[in-house]
């Protein structure tokens, strides 16, 4: 059950990428999985789901792109920044 | 609303394998050798590194390091063959130890009067593979009693592997295991693997894994 640790790790780059005071407004974030990568990705995705949508979070979504190899990388992260659309 | 995209490309995993590099150098530094046993549960880890220390403790300097998700069992088990002090990692429920944890224990540790530190992984085939520690090597201990196909069944733990142990070689006579078909098996997920064949609650077998060892330290500068 790692797929938790990672999920958590997730978070914590993810913070550190949009800051404390925005993770409210994260929409989506983006992961690459391998296939090798030793990760059971519905549980990891079912783990972020939980994250993502509780506090400090607020009702953002894992978005996970299946790939070959044993990378697993945090790609992108969307927000809502609040401003209206241009 | 307006959504915006902050790129980011950055290994989930990044953060730990900084700290285990910064334990590996620790670790280089102090000319220890470091292994990381890996297993699953009830494999004989624990009664390994309790004939290790019986045999190697003093001459080599061993020190222990033990992971597990509850109790302190295992390290008190070892304690009792050693009169160095055994660092127990109670995860309170994570399947794995991370290089954090290491890097604690190792503070608690006297590094100075240490040649060799065994770290005994929480017992899982599958977690521990994706964390380093900042080890020398894995060494994945299976036993005869397990199926001859685990190395199929769990292809990234032999994979990250150096070496490789099949314990409990002494119930032989006594069970289903084709020991060719199962290091073919290993070999074929990882061909590099170097095996050794033991019991640890007999000692048959343990001659060459102690040469090793005495190999490791006496070869200065593990690889």
């Amino acid at each position: 059950m790692h797929e938790m640790s990672i999920a958590h790790e997730v978070c914590r780059i993810t913070e550190e990428h949009v800051g404390a005071d925005q993770l409210t407004h994260v929409v989506e974030v983006g992961l690459e999985v391998g296939d090798q990568a030793g990760v059971e990705v519905a549980n990891l995705e079912f783990c972020l789901e939980i994250l993502l949508s509780s506090p400090p979070f607020g009702h953002g979504r894992p978005a996970i792109t299946r790939l070959a190899g044993d990378d697993l990388r945090l790609s992108y992260v969307e927000i809502d920044d609040g401003s209206p659309d241009d | 609303m307006a959504v915006r995209t902050i790129e980011v490309r950055e290994r989930v995993m990044a953060k730990n394998d900084e700290l285990a590099a910064s334990v590996r150098e620790r670790l280089q530094s102090a000319e220890i050798a470091a292994f990381n046993l890996v297993s699953s549960p009830g494999s004989g880890k624990t009664t390994l590194l309790e004939r290790t220390l019986d045999t190697l403790g003093e001459e080599l300097g061993v020190a222990v390091i033990t992971g597990d998700v509850q109790t302190q069992n295992d390290a008190d088990r070892i304690a009792k063959h050693t009169t160095r002090l055994v660092q127990a990692v109670v995860t309170g429920g994570a399947c794995h130890l991370d290089a954090r944890q290491i890097s604690t224990a190792l503070d608690a540790l006297d590094l100075d009067e240490t040649r060799l530190l065994f770290i005994e992984n929480v017992g899982n085939l599958v977690c521990p593979a994706s964390w380093s520690l900042g080890e020398e090597a894995k060494i994945v201990v299976f036993s005869v009693t397990e199926g001859e196909d685990k190395p199929l069944k769990y292809p990234k733990m032999f994979r990250e592997s150096r070496y490789a142990i099949l314990n409990k070689i002494d119930l032989l006579p006594h069970v289903p295991f084709d020991v060719d078909r199962a290091l073919g098996y290993a070999r074929d997920v990882n061909p590099d693997l170097q095996f050794f064949l033991t019991s640890a609650l007999t000692g048959d077998g343990l001659d060459p894994w102690f040469a090793f060892l005495r190999s490791r330290i006496l070869s200065g500068n593990p690889a």
